[in-house]
């Protein structure tokens, strides 16, 4: 989201740089094709320059023959007044300039126009230069008086002006951006939820509409696919637990019938045992489907976790741990007290799954040690053995493969059981984390870390 | 625990599978239930409700002409049978609507008949109390009844924290019960600050019912965990 507020930040900057750019050149161009036509087009012509030199050259008895021909190739004409107001001589005039200019005239046709030709005009030590240019030459501004007041102010007007320019171009992109924004929250939001595999619903109008309509069907199809799923294999798990239970029903009672032969006993023995192990199997595929899916509703209470490792030791201890191994518990004071908002047969379980781990991966007995400690943030669960640890290799494996549940690797060499798979879920159902520490011959060691207001 | 004065209760089983029905009797009548009754249906179990009266009910979840969960409500309507649901969903919705209903017990397939029996005994126990309540330990008997213990020919009286203490103890007996267990029973809270006043009980219990309180073989203490009553039959 962040990263997306970045882009459309730096996409209208540069939106608005652009304007300022294309501005800056309009100036330019303004100012050079403006130059170039004043300069270029009239050059030595522009009245200006030709006022100086008729006038250099004007007097009452006349002009030079040599800046009368060049006013005459650039059809200008020119009419010298003397002080009365009297045409003393002129070149070119239009006919219909009178011979004698009356001051109402003069004040005329000085602000602009004589006979709607655009008029300059100097002053000579003996009297009045006028020269007049083609009609369609020039345009003349006759009301060029402005206050003193407003020209001063006039710097002050356009820095002004430019600020509120920035001001509102700021505020455009202001705007722009928290629309953007705002529009596209919820896609990118739901966009992100399905990259996680989670589910999105979204309700949208306008031009967006439809994108939000694409992404509820991929929503869809991604839960209802996961659905499916899931009750599949709730659906088997569920189906196969009457006939499971009839085979170790059965099987426990060849096992302990006396009359029968010992190797038969034993034989079902065996049954029995590995008929537990497809029960362990059938509740923790069930259960890593739910949480994998997020359809396990989880039912939390306040728990007191010292009371639940007491009471599953107990457990343990009460319906026989096999001969080899043992079991001891450590609860630091400060942990005995917390109550932790969890639920206590999804924690149960995930501390089962790590135990039978360690026993069925020692064959020759171990030690096992749970221990509970807390700090003000975090309570840490940990379950360790003496067994016979892991090698580096496969405690990376184990840390970085993913698990075939989640793999669409063909590899079957990745699998591994789905004890530690749910641990992790459960883990990260109550916002916890699990780590796994160990070292070949020096035992194997996994701490789960929650912390204490842990999803409540 | 001596738990053969229970095999006269008569158990109800209520499952679709005859198979499982023929299993489950065989287990338990083998153990020594003598008096056990099946259905095979909503229908079957009402009826078998009211006219066996039994003991305690053994319900599966899906019928085929219900749920268990409503053949239990409807036998609440006119029977507090102890109610036991086995089944196989093993959900945790399940789980608790079976018990929110008031079930003495959840039980998921697949079971092993050793934890079926065991969870059996277990509710019968709680629900059912012994006529003749006396345990026999190593060099002395507890009557609870008159909550006296019989020691070399001394009667020794129980007070009342001590009675409950070892009758937590002894409903499971050769069994760890936990400190919070014990500690529930005896004030109904947690153990923390209750450690020193439970091992006080533990040490005047001892003295009563040990013949050498200093090396107990009765009432053992589990280290971290809690304590357990070894019975003699």
């Amino acid at each position: 989201m962040k990263s997306l507020g970045k882009y459309i930040s730096k996409y209208l900057a540069s939106f608005v740089g652009l304007v300022l750019i294309l501005l800056f050149i309009n100036g330019i161009a303004f100012g050079w094709t403006f130059y170039g036509i004043m300069t270029k087009d009239y050059g030595d012509l522009s009245p200006q320059s030709m006022l100086e030199r008729t006038a250099a050259s004007a007097s009452l008895k006349g002009i030079s023959h040599e800046i009368s021909e060049q006013l005459r190739n650039n059809h200008i004409w020119a009419v010298y007044l003397d002080m009365g107001g009297n045409r003393i001589w002129d070149v070119d005039a239009p006919a219909e300039l009178p011979e004698h200019f009356t001051v109402q005239d003069v004040a005329v046709f000085a602000r602009g126009y004589l006979a709607d030709y655009p008029v300059f005009i100097r002053n000579t030590d003996d009297g009045m230069l006028l020269l007049g240019y083609p009609q369609d030459s020039y345009m003349k501004l006759t009301s060029n008086y402005y206050s003193l007041r407003s020209i001063k102010a006039l710097p002050l007007f356009i820095l002004g002006i430019l600020a509120v320019d920035f001001a509102i171009l700021f505020l455009i992109y202001y705007c722009s951006k928290r629309k953007i924004l705002k529009n596209t929250e919820p896609i990118i939001t739901s966009i992100v939820a399905l990259g996680n595999g989670k589910p999105a619903s979204l309700s949208m109008h306008g031009e967006l509409s439809g994108i939000a309509d694409s992404i509820n069907k991929a929503s869809d199809i991604l839960s209802r696919q996961n659905q499916a799923r899931a009750n599949w294999i709730s659906g088997v798990s569920h189906d196969i637990r009457t006939p499971l239970s009839m085979i170790m029903g059965y099987a426990e009672r060849i096992a302990h019938e006396k009359s029968a032969a010992s190797h038969i006993r034993g034989e079902a023995e065996i049954i029995r045992q590995q008929s537990v192990k497809i029960r362990e199997l059938v509740q923790d595929l069930n259960l890593v489907s739910q949480l994998e899916y997020e359809m396990q509703p989880i039912h939390k209470s306040s728990v007191s976790l010292s009371a639940l490792l007491r009471s599953y030791t107990a457990e343990l201890l009460n319906t026989g741990l096999p001969d080899g191994y043992s079991i001891n518990i450590r609860i630091a004071p400060a942990a005995e007290t917390v109550s932790f908002h969890c639920d206590a047969r999804l924690i149960s379980r995930a501390v089962g799954n790590l135990v039978q781990n360690s026993i069925r991966h020692n064959p020759n007995g171990c030690n096992i040690a749970l221990a509970l400690d807390c700090t003000d943030e975090s309570i840490s669960l940990s379950i360790s053995d003496t067994g016979i640890g892991l090698s580096a290799e496969k405690l990376k494996e184990l840390n970085e493969k993913p698990h075939y549940m989640k793999s669409t690797d063909d590899r079957l060499d990745l699998r591994h059981g789905l004890g530690l798979i749910l641990v992790h879920q459960i883990a990260a159902a109550h916002n916890g984390t699990m780590q796994i520490e160990s070292e070949e011959q020096k035992g194997c060691k996994v701490i789960l870390d929650f912390p204490i207001d842990g999803g409540s | 625990m001596d738990h053969s004065f229970l095999h006269n209760k008569k158990l109800l089983l209520v499952d679709d599978e005859p198979e499982l029905l023929k299993m489950v009797t065989s287990i338990l009548s083998d153990d020594g239930f003598g008096n056990i009754v099946t259905a095979a249906s909503v229908k079957e179990a009402i009826s078998a409700v009211q006219n066996e009266k039994p003991d305690l009910a053994i319900l599966d979840v899906m019928l085929p002409d219900g749920d268990g969960f409503s053949l239990m409500q409807q036998i609440r309507t006119f029977s507090d049978v102890p109610v036991i649901f086995l089944t196989a969903k093993d959900e945790a919705v399940d789980r608790l609507s079976g018990l929110g209903l008031g079930a003495d017990d959840y039980i998921a397939k697949p079971f092993l008949p050793q934890e079926l029996l065991f969870r059996i005994y277990a509710v019968l126990r709680r629900c059912y109390k012994e006529d003749t309540p006396l345990i026999n330990l190593d060099g002395c008997t507890i009557d609870f009844s008159r909550a006296e213990v019989h020691k070399a020919g001394e009667i020794i009286p129980l007070t009342a924290k001590e009675h409950i203490f070892l009758e937590t103890l002894a409903r499971s007996e050769g069994r760890i019960v936990t400190v919070d267990t014990l500690c529930e029973a005896l004030w109904g809270d947690n153990p923390f600050g209750y450690e020193n006043s439970l091992n006080a009980h533990v040490r005047r219990i001892r003295e009563k019912i040990e013949t050498d309180p200093s090396k107990p073989v009765s009432l053992i203490t589990v280290k971290g965990l809690g304590y357990k009553l070894n019975t003699r039959k």
